[in-house]
Order: structure tokens, then sequence, then C-alpha cells
């Protein structure tokens, strides 16, 4: 590449600053970068956090009922995880003490840990775990990410107080790695039974917080659990959390968010922005917390399943046309990485291939010319049998960034020049959702995060492509390939790690390869607080802050 | 001499429309760079001898945006104030005219759209609607229309007492020559002042809704949209709001200034 990266060169000083944090920070949970790295001083017991949000605020505080990341990002606070991962981004047992795996893969026997209860007084135990699994299952409860999280479980029985055998339709060996995540968390059972709209106003789990009130439309209040009891001592401070409470207000503009945040309003943001964190790392006051979220990438979905994408040449071409790392380098200030993977970097099982993915649009106009898309119409587009070579992108206004919507502008641009239409149409998420249920789309970005490799099946396997209960199929670039379909099964059900390893590195060659997506960069995960927010850095397994260990100096 | 400087703001306003309807017209003529053309590389320039007013975050030329979005700005603003100005027309002539119970009737229809905040009923519209240019540009027409209305009401009953009218109904004229021919011009020509008054309010109208994504999609170069797009990155890059914003506040202004010359010349 000899691209003039001036502002590459300008954030010099920011990278090296950002990359001595990364050194200093071995405290924090793997994959998460944070600046907090001198002695926070001794804890101070008190205060109200508040939390500001950029996502859309969740119709359900309950991460069961569809199962999306500001849910999670939220019910980190009072739910916990049979399941997490530590600090060295090991896979420990959390809620659950222990579990075993029958030889035929077939039979998974989860133990509960003893003296955990919920904050409405019920206890945790196996028939506790059963329930909320037969919650998730329930079609009822229209959960997505939950339901295909537990899909392979056939029956379940709680043997004892403390044991839970699951018989499994095939074998899983990411089980343990969903039982990790937010949306397969523990609620009380008790609370479980209410109404779905109950559930979802006030979920009670047994997390260092519960929640007090939700003020729709604006804020969700959550106040310290007294009696909280800390699974797996070592893992921070015993006894409850340091703050008295938190709330969580919504502020979806990013530079209000940001400019309350500045002016003390609120303590902590998410969604931070590139050109925000370029500013504030050039502070002493604001601190900044990169926590790229596992699962996959954030990445362009080709759909293949109809005209031009149907045609692996046309992708090629597509992929070709746009150049991506232009974009990331003057947009994200040095705040995101490219990605040549379908994986976020946090998964040890990613695997990337750089060289597919270069910008050549000499390339993509003999692909496209043989393609049989030679001629060209009065605005420059190409054409082919009197059709327009021309693609529809819808956008999700609350699922994408400015900056992400200035990069699919890039590309509009870019694409031009080769004689590619791109539609840019944005839309709000549930005509976002629309357009996907009806198939009109070619282009579509859509995060999807997910602990470990077995969220290849979910995104490429051809069962994907049959909507869940929410109506959600995640499977976008609808791939249908047999041979993908008995790679990514034998993948995700042997019990050989290392086998495991080279048949996920083979789908994801395959895909690759077969220009199904174009990966962008990991799903930035990017919170900016004040330096007055002290040991911040702690997340669950899919990298959202927990505040447990978390306190306000005065 | 102080006639000269008191001509000073009218010459100004009308040389500044002059040149943005020269935009609208002939972009190319004003700013021969591609308002589209990306250059990731020249992202966030301040303004220079480069780039006059600076670039975007794509590296797109600002000044060039500006200069080819003054087409859909002005268009949308005409066309908004002219829809306005015709439903009024329609609705005024009704109440005016059409004797007490049609009066009574419009009088209040007009009184339940006033009782919505104009920007209300606009996105009312749009969100029955969809958006769209189409969409903006009928929104804002619908939102003006009562309070015109209002006024050609009271112009026409004005002209109605008038001597001249009574003069031709006396004379035994119809009624529809008396409107034609004696009221309607007549009601008409403060119309003119208003409409110029109008359409620097419909842009700024129609840049409000772009600016909450109501208007035309990107990349289009739309001044209320640019403005929304810079406001991220306002901390970094002033230019990205300030210069279509100058350009909104200008054509609004210049608008103005020359209707109220145009009223303080037709009362003279």
């Amino acid at each position: 590449m000899t691209l003039a990266r001036p502002l590459a060169t300008k954030l010099f000083p920011i990278a090296t600053a950002l990359a001595a944090a990364l050194v200093l920070a071995g405290c924090t949970p793997s994959g998460t970068t944070s600046d907090a790295s001198s002695d926070p001083g001794s804890p101070v017991t008190g205060g109200n956090l508040v939390y500001a949000s950029g996502d859309a605020e969740p119709s359900c505080l309950d991460p069961h009922v569809g199962g999306n990341y500001p849910q999670a990002l939220v019910a980190s606070q009072y739910l916990e995880t049979l399941y997490t991962k530590d600090a060295e981004g090991k896979l420990i047992p959390w809620l659950a003490a222990d579990s075993t795996v029958s030889d035929d893969g077939l039979t998974r026997t989860v133990s509960i840990r003893d003296g955990i209860t919920f904050t409405d007084g019920t206890a945790l135990d196996a028939a506790a775990v059963k329930a909320n699994f037969e919650h998730l299952l329930d079609p009822k409860t229209a959960s997505s990410t939950g339901y295909l999280a537990l899909g392979k479980i056939a029956s379940m029985k709680a043997v004892d107080a403390s044991t839970l055998e699951l018989k499994l339709k095939t074998p899983d060996n990411s089980l343990l790695e969903s039982f990790s995540m937010p949306w397969v968390a523990i609620e009380s059972p008790t609370a479980l039974k209410r109404t779905q709209e109950e559930n979802c106003a006030a979920p009670v789990g047994t997390g260092p917080f519960k929640v007090q009130s939700w003020k729709k439309q604006y804020s969700v209040q959550m106040v310290r659990n007294a009696d909280y009891v800390l699974p797996v001592a070592g893992a921070a401070h015993a006894g409850p959390a340091y703050l008295d409470s938190i709330t969580w207000r919504f502020i979806p503009e990013a530079a209000t968010r940001y400019a309350a945040l500045q002016a003390g309003e609120v303590d902590i943001i998410d969604n931070a922005q590139p050109d925000a964190i370029a500013t504030a790392v050039k502070t002493s006051t604001i601190k900044h917390l990169d926590a790229p979220r596992p699962g996959a990438s954030n990445r362009i979905e080709l759909n293949s399943s109809k005209a031009p994408f149907n045609d692996e040449k046309v992708r090629e071409a597509f992929i070709h046309a746009v150049n991506i790392n232009a974009s990331v380098d003057s947009l994200f200030f040095g705040s995101a990485k490219r990605s040549y993977s379908p994986l976020s970097s946090v998964e040890p099982l990613a695997y990337s291939e750089e060289s597919l993915f270069n910008y050549d649009p000499t390339k993509a106009g003999t692909l496209l010319d043989a393609a049989g898309w030679s001629e060209r119409d009065a605005q420059g587009y190409r054409v082919k049998n009197g059709v327009r070579l021309s693609l529809t992108f819808p956008v999700s206004t609350s699922q994408s960034i400015p900056a992400e919507q200035s990069l699919f502008e890039q590309i509009q641009a870019t694409a031009k020049e080769s004689g590619i239409e791109v539609q840019i149409n944005l839309l709000d998420i549930s005509s976002w959702y629309g357009e996907l249920f009806t198939n009109s789309y070619n282009l579509v970005s859509a995060p999807y995060t997910k602990v470990g490799p077995g969220v290849l099946s979910i995104l490429f396997h051809s069962d994907s492509t049959i909507p869940a209960p929410s109506g959600y199929f995640a499977n976008l670039s609808q791939v249908k390939d047999p041979a993908l379909d008995a790679l990514l099964n034998t993948a995700g059900s042997t019990k050989d790690e290392a086998q495991r390893k080279d048949l996920y590195t083979q789908a994801q060659k395959k895909v690759l390869e077969g220009y199904y997506l174009l990966p962008l960069y990991d799903q930035q995960n990017h919170f900016l607080y004040s330096e007055k927010l002290k040991n911040v850095g702690a997340t669950t397994a899919v990298a959202s802050p927990i505040f447990f260990d978390t306190w306000l100096a005065n | 001499m102080s006639t000269h400087l008191a001509k000073l703001p009218r010459l100004l306003a009308a040389a500044l429309l002059l040149f943005f309807l020269l935009a609208a017209i002939a972009p190319n003529l004003l700013a021969p760079v591609d308002p589209l053309a990306i250059d990731p590389a020249a992202a966030f320039s301040a303004p220079g001898p480069g780039h006059l007013l600076g670039t975007d975050e794509s590296g797109r030329d600002i000044y060039s945006r500006i200069i080819h979005g003054a087409r859909s700005s002005l268009l949308i603003g005409a066309a908004a104030t002219a829809i306005g100005l015709g439903l009024a027309l329609v609705l005024g002539t009704l109440a005016g005219f059409g004797g007490r119970w049609l009066d009574f009737g419009v009088g209040r229809i007009l009184e339940v759209l006033f009782a919505l905040p104009g920007l209300l009923l606009a996105l009312v519209f749009i969100a029955l609607a969809g958006p769209g240019v189409t969409t903006t540009v009928i929104a804002v027409g619908l939102t003006w229309a009562p309070g015109y209305a209002r006024m050609i009401r009271a112009q026409i009953i004005a002209l109605r007492s008038s001597a001249m009218v009574e003069a031709a109904t006396v004379l035994g004229r119809r009624r529809s020559r008396i409107l034609l021919v004696h009221i309607l011009p007549n009601a008409l020509a403060p119309l003119a002042v208003l409409a110029t008054l109008g359409l620097g309010q419909a842009i700024l109208w129609a840049a409000s809704l772009s600016f909450l994504g109501l208007g035309s999609p990107p990349p289009a170069p739309e001044w209320g949209t640019m403005l929304s797009a810079g406001r991220t990155y306002l901390s970094l890059a002033w230019w990205m709001t300030f210069f279509p914003g100058l350009a909104i506040v200008l054509v609004a202004a210049a608008a103005t200034v020359l209707s109220r010359s145009m009223k303080a010349g037709g009362s003279r």
C-alpha cells in the first residue's frame, strides 16, 4: 500500500499512548485495554454512578427476550451467568461450580454453586437454572440470541438441588462458552413466573445491583444488592459493591453524550466516537476503556441468495472495488484496526486472510467484464441485459455510529468509480429488520456478539437462514453450502481441541474465499469515563463492563 | 447619500439571492469540484487554499457541497412556499368570500391546524408518508398554509367592504367577476411580500427536517443534512457545521430583508 496517511502520522503519539496502556493494563480482563494504570488509592464506599448509553433503549430489561447488546450492557449489573471469563480470558465457572460431559458428548452435567440467593430471596439451585433454560427455549419468550445458544439441548433434568443434567441432540463443544453470555444469564424462577411485561420491567438476578425503577425514555435506576455474595473468591473484593447505586441513562446523540461527560453530568459513556477518543486520551480528566466484543468481527455481508451477488465473480469484484483501509485510517483516528477475519480479534481461533481483500479497481473491472457487466449507462454504472448493477444497502441508524455511516458513504463513492451503484437507506431498527425479513438487501452490516468460534455456525450454517422465534435469522449472507455445514457441524461437536481449531480455520477460509463477507474491524466497544471513577475495566465474557469493584473518588 | 446607504442591505440581499440562484441553476460554474468525490486522505482539512471552506469527514469539499446543495434547498423552499400559498389561497378565499357558513367551517379547520405546532404537523405528515424530499416539501407547505390562509381571508374581508367592491356590487356585477377582477388581484399583491418572507422560513424548516434525518438521503449535498453530519465533529472541524449553517442563515436573512423592503416600498 502506498497510500498517503497524514492522519496516521498526526496520531502517532496517541497510538503510542494506547500501546503503553495496553502493556500496563495487565490486571484487566483479556482483550480490554484501559488507561487506568496508576494506583487508584483506597476504595470509597458510596455514591451514585451515572452511565450514559448511546444505544437504543432496550424495550425489555430481561436479556432472555430478544437478546441484543444494549440489553447485555445493562443486565450485566443485575444478572450473573453460569460461566464467565477471567482476567486472562480463560473460561471459568461462576454461578456453576463445575461441569462434565459424557464420552459421547451427548450428556452434559452442570453442578450449581451453593449459598447464592436471588435478590427476591429465592435460592439458586438446579431447578432454578432449568426454569431459566426452559424460559429461553419457550417460543413465547421470543428469544433469539439465548435461544440459538441453547439450541442443542434436547431435554433437561434437575437430578438434585445442585446437579442439572442436559441431554443434547448433538454434541456441542461451545455450550460452556454460551453459558458465559448475559443472554443466558440466570434469573429468579419466582420472578420468571410473572408476566413477561412485569419481568421485562425489573428482572431479578443474583448480581451486585438490582433494578429499582425504570423511567422509560430516560433512565434505569439500580441500587446495591446489600446481600451480594461473590461466587468466586479472590476475583474481586468480598461483600457488596462499593457504589450505592447506578443511574443508567440513554443519551443517543454522540456529541451530547460526550459533552455530558466533559461537564461531569455523567461519569461514563459508551459508544464513544473515534474523534472524541482521540481528544480524550490527551486529557488527564477523561480515561478510555477499549473492550472489543467477542464473536464476529464487524463486517458487511454480501447477500448471495439473489442477483447480482449470486454470482461469486460479482462478490469478488465488489470487494476489490472498495477501499476500506483508507476510510478506516481517516475516520477512526487509530481507534479501530482493520480486520480480515469473520471472527473478532479477541477470539483465539480467529483466522485472517489479508490477501483476499486488497483494493484493486482494475481487477474488479476485469471480473465484472467477465461476469457480463461490461456495458455502462449514461451515469457510468455498469449494465447487464438492461439492468443496472445496483446494490441495496439498508443501514440501521441505531446500530452504526456516524463514523461507520461515513465509511459506508465512502464505499458508495469508491464503488461508483468501478460502475457499481450502492443505495444506502438509513432506517430505524424496525424498518431495517423489515428489509431483512423481506430479503430486500444486497449488502448489510449486522453486529453479532457471541463467546467463542461457535458464532460461525450461527452466521454461516444453512440452518441459520431459518428465522428464530423472534423472526431474526443471522446467516445474512445466506450461504447454503453442504460442505461448509458439514465442517461447522463437526467443528462444533468434536472433543478434540486441535481438530476444533483446524476445522474452524477451514470454515473461515471457505467463507472468506467465497467472498461472502467484507470484514471491517472488531465490533467497537469504547468507553470514556471520568478519572474520578476508579477500578473500571472488569468485564463480562462479552466485554460489557461490570461496576462491582468500581468506586467513585470524592 | 443617506438613501444610498439605506439601499445597501437591500442590494446585498439581492446580490446574495442572485448568487445562490446562480448556484442552483448552474452549480458547476461556481464550483467545478464534484461534491460527491471523496478523498479520505484529505479528510477534515481546515479551510485554506486547497479547499476554500475545508473538507468533511470523507474529504469532500464543503464549498462545492454548499454550492451544489443550493438547488435542493432553494427548490424545497420555493416549492414549499408555493404549496403553502396555493392551499392558503383556496382556504382564504373560501372563508373570506364564501359566505358565513363556509367562513365558519374553514375558520374551525384553521384553528385546529393552528393548535398543533408547525413542526409537529410536519413530523406527523412525514411519519405517515415516509421521509424524502417530496414529503418534506409538502410537509413544510402544509404547516405554512393556515397562517397564510388567515391573512388572505383578512385581506379579502377588508376588500369586500371597500368602495370599489361596493361600487361593483351596486352596478350589478356577478360575484365571480368581482372576486376575479377586483378582490383577488388586490389581495395577491401583499402575497408577493409574504412569499419572499416565506421562502427564507421554508428553507430554514426544510433544513431542520433534513437535520433530523427526514430529508434527502446521503450522500446528497443538502444544507440541513450537512449541518447534522458536522455536528458529530463540532469540536474537531467547526467548518463542517459553520459554513452550511452560514448558507442557511444568509439565504433566510436575505429573503427576509428583501421582503421587508418590498413591504416598505409597497406601503409608501
